[in-house]
């Protein structure tokens, strides 16, 4: 009997928990219905992509402590093997079908190297786009964690890393595209379905992946590895005399992010019909952390909304360059004041005014039991 | 054997720069275990500084240092006293509330004085060339050398001879018996952030002659710096002069071998293999933890 009661509180706690997100996914699926202008909904669809970058950042930093300043890296490869994938499905017009890309021709490449073959198959350029940027990232992790490296220096590390890579693949103009990135790409296909830039069903697929990100980062947090990797968080080595793994769940967190990002860079290349070096630039990586700051980093879907808002304002002001410059002014403020004062985002501001909401209600005597419970970091 | 010379002089010449902007955030790393990410703005600030006193005040590139160093360091102390002082416990969130600052300062130079490059004129006595072992030297890059090394010099001083350096060392030793013993570590801490800032203040004006000033200039800079720092060591000056003059030759001569970028990854990658099994640097003896 008493089971009971708790495996229905249990489910209560988790459809409290779980509405927000549900909220969230439900508006960003309604919107092609209330906005009639292909263009504009482009415009959304990566907003909602560099969202489901966040919540990745969020997964590793809010969750596992692991401030990794370099998430974009694993965003750039994800957008690569998709952009591989697309520019070879061009046909080339120097060399006629299954010939060489543009640049290559441009670059003397006589062969199609090795690395890029595999990528005249979409399935394995998606499974690519995703597994690539995890197994990296475990390497890496595998190298940092098991040296117990901690805080700052993870920072540096993802960091610099990331730079390197950037400077890779701006070097080899040859096979990459250098500075200009992969242009040019052809529309991606699955199963018969067209997926234009401008299209709904392009939306749609970013949509479906907003919530698929978001069930599988919940769906993580609440597991007993997720768990784990938060009390790693809070008490490293109070986690590691109890005799678990740190190192395993920390590269296992790591990886998981780097994979989701990669989902969102490829993505990206689809909205964005190219992929460039910038998209695993510095300047990207650290936006992605503000933009988790300002949501809120122990919360999936604080980190997606400060992604989405505070980009789109950013875009809606770009159309004018005095405002976008002052925008910038204010974001690095606006910035510096979360950090300093709301260190848990937006998303941990609405929890304490729905808190004190609920509060209220319990005080006037009104009938809100169990509601109270709703502290999930959703 | 001229080309290696030469090499080793364009090394020492790059190092000369690291170590001065390395300088104030090797201070403000070491003493105050603050990631400042704001310092290539300070840095920033100096060299629009030096454009500033040049081009509106007719001051001349050396007699306007020390009030760049003033007004950079003032710059400095209003940030650690409203900002970071809130941030004690916080060292993680350092790091993202000083890039803030860095990207509030960066823009505003940009609203103000526009995006434009900007240049400053060489000191008119040091434009020539000198004689170092038989090659011709630009002498404001033997003036840099020099320079950086007495900044250096004048650190080490204060940090270990005067009241304010020791008070310093005790803070950094341990905070709350120092303060038990009377050391107001916040106006200590303001003051060390305020010297880091005026020291990269110094280090933008030195450089403005040599590369051209524009608001972003600073990002460049800060990467370099800490890499500086982390292979020398936190907590260790004369490490960190050490790895200034390694990271010049090193980028020096590899840009010589290969070319910039493979030179820029080779560093950036040895500095991650160095953080792995050294964190605490090169030249820092192992003390217990």
């Amino acid at each position: 009997m008493s089971s009971n009661v708790s495996t229905s509180n249990g489910l209560q706690r988790l459809t409290a928990q779980l509405a927000p997100l549900l909220i969230v996914c439900a508006v960003v699926f309604a919107l092609p219905v209330l906005l009639n202008n292909d263009f504009l909904l482009n415009k959304v669809a990566r907003y909602l992509v560099l969202g489901i970058l966040t919540i990745s950042l969020g997964l590793s930093w809010g969750f596992g402590g692991i401030l990794n300043l370099g998430q974009a890296m694993s965003f750039g490869l994800g957008s690569y093997a998709m952009a591989m994938a697309l520019k070879l499905k061009t046909i080339p017009v120097h060399t006629g079908a299954s010939g060489l890309p543009d640049f290559m021709v441009w670059n003397n490449v006589q062969q199609l190297p090795w690395f890029w073959v595999p990528f005249r198959s979409l399935p394995f350029a998606i499974a690519a786009g995703m597994i690539v940027p995890a197994l990296v990232a475990a390497a890496l992790g595998w190298f940092m964690f098991r040296g117990r490296v901690t805080g700052v220096y993870v920072s540096i590390i993802t960091l610099a890393t990331m730079v390197v890579i950037n400077l890779v693949i701006i070097d080899q103009q040859s096979y990459t595209g250098g500075f200009n990135g992969i242009t040019d790409l052809a529309q991606l296909e699955i199963f018969g379905v067209a997926f234009d830039a401008y299209g709904r069903a392009t939306y749609y697929l970013v949509a479906g992946c907003v919530l698929l990100s978001l069930l599988v980062a919940f769906a993580f947090t609440r597991s007993r590895a997720g768990l784990i990797v938060q009390a790693i968080r809070d008490h490293e080595s109070r986690v590691r005399y109890f005799g678990y793994d740190v190192a395993l769940y920390q590269i296992f967190v790591f990886a998981l992010s780097a994979a989701i990002a990669g989902l969102a860079g490829m993505l990206y290349t689809v909205v964005m019909e190219f992929a460039s070096p910038t998209f695993l630039g510095v300047q990207l990586s650290l936006s992605v952390v503000v933009w988790c700051a300002v949501g809120g980093r122990q919360s999936l879907v604080g980190a997606f909304l400060g992604a989405v808002l505070v980009a789109g304002m950013q875009g809606a002001l770009s159309e004018s360059a005095a405002f976008l410059e002052t925008w910038t002014l204010v974001m690095g403020a606006l910035f510096v004041l979360v950090v300093l004062f709301l260190p848990k985002g937006l998303a941990g501001l609405a929890q304490v005014i729905w808190r004190w909401i609920v509060q209220r209600r319990h005080a006037s005597g009104s009938v809100a039991q169990g509601v109270g419970q709703t502290e999930g970091s959703t | 054997m001229d080309q290696f010379i030469e090499q080793i002089i364009t090394g020492l010449s790059i190092g000369s720069i690291l170590l001065l902007v390395a300088l104030g955030l090797s201070i403000i790393y070491g003493s105050m275990g603050i990631i400042n990410l704001a310092h290539g703005e300070f840095v920033m600030l100096g060299a629009y500084a030096a454009w500033v006193f040049h081009s509106y005040l007719g001051l001349g590139l050396l007699a306007s240092l020390v009030p760049i160093f003033l007004v950079v360091a003032a710059f400095g102390w209003v940030i650690e006293r409203y900002v970071l002082s809130l941030l004690n416990n916080r060292p993680l969130d350092t790091i993202l509330a000083t890039w803030g600052v860095g990207i509030m300062l960066q823009q505003a130079v940009r609203l103000m004085v526009g995006s434009e490059l900007r240049y400053v004129q060489l000191p008119p006595a040091l434009s020539g060339s000198m004689d170092v072992f038989g090659l011709s030297v630009s002498s404001y890059r033997v003036f840099l050398f020099v320079v950086s090394l007495a900044l250096f010099a004048a650190t080490w001083l204060l940090m270990n001879r005067t009241t304010v350096g020791m008070k310093l060392r005790a803070i950094i030793q341990d905070r709350s018996v120092a303060a038990s013993f009377g050391v107001n570590a916040k106006r200590v801490y303001a003051l060390t952030f305020a010297y880091g800032a005026g020291l990269a203040g110094l280090a933008g004006a030195l450089v403005s002659p040599l590369k051209s000033v524009s608001p972003d200039m600073g990002t460049g800079y800060v990467v370099d710096a800490f890499m500086v720092v982390v292979l020398g060591g936190v907590q260790s000056l004369a490490g960190t002069v050490a790895s200034a003059f390694i990271l010049g030759e090193l980028s020096g001569g590899i840009a010589f071998l290969q070319n910039d970028t493979v030179a820029k990854a080779l560093v950036l990658l040895a500095i991650v293999v160095l953080i792995r099994f050294r964190p605490e640097g090169l030249f820092t003896a192992r003390v217990r933890a």
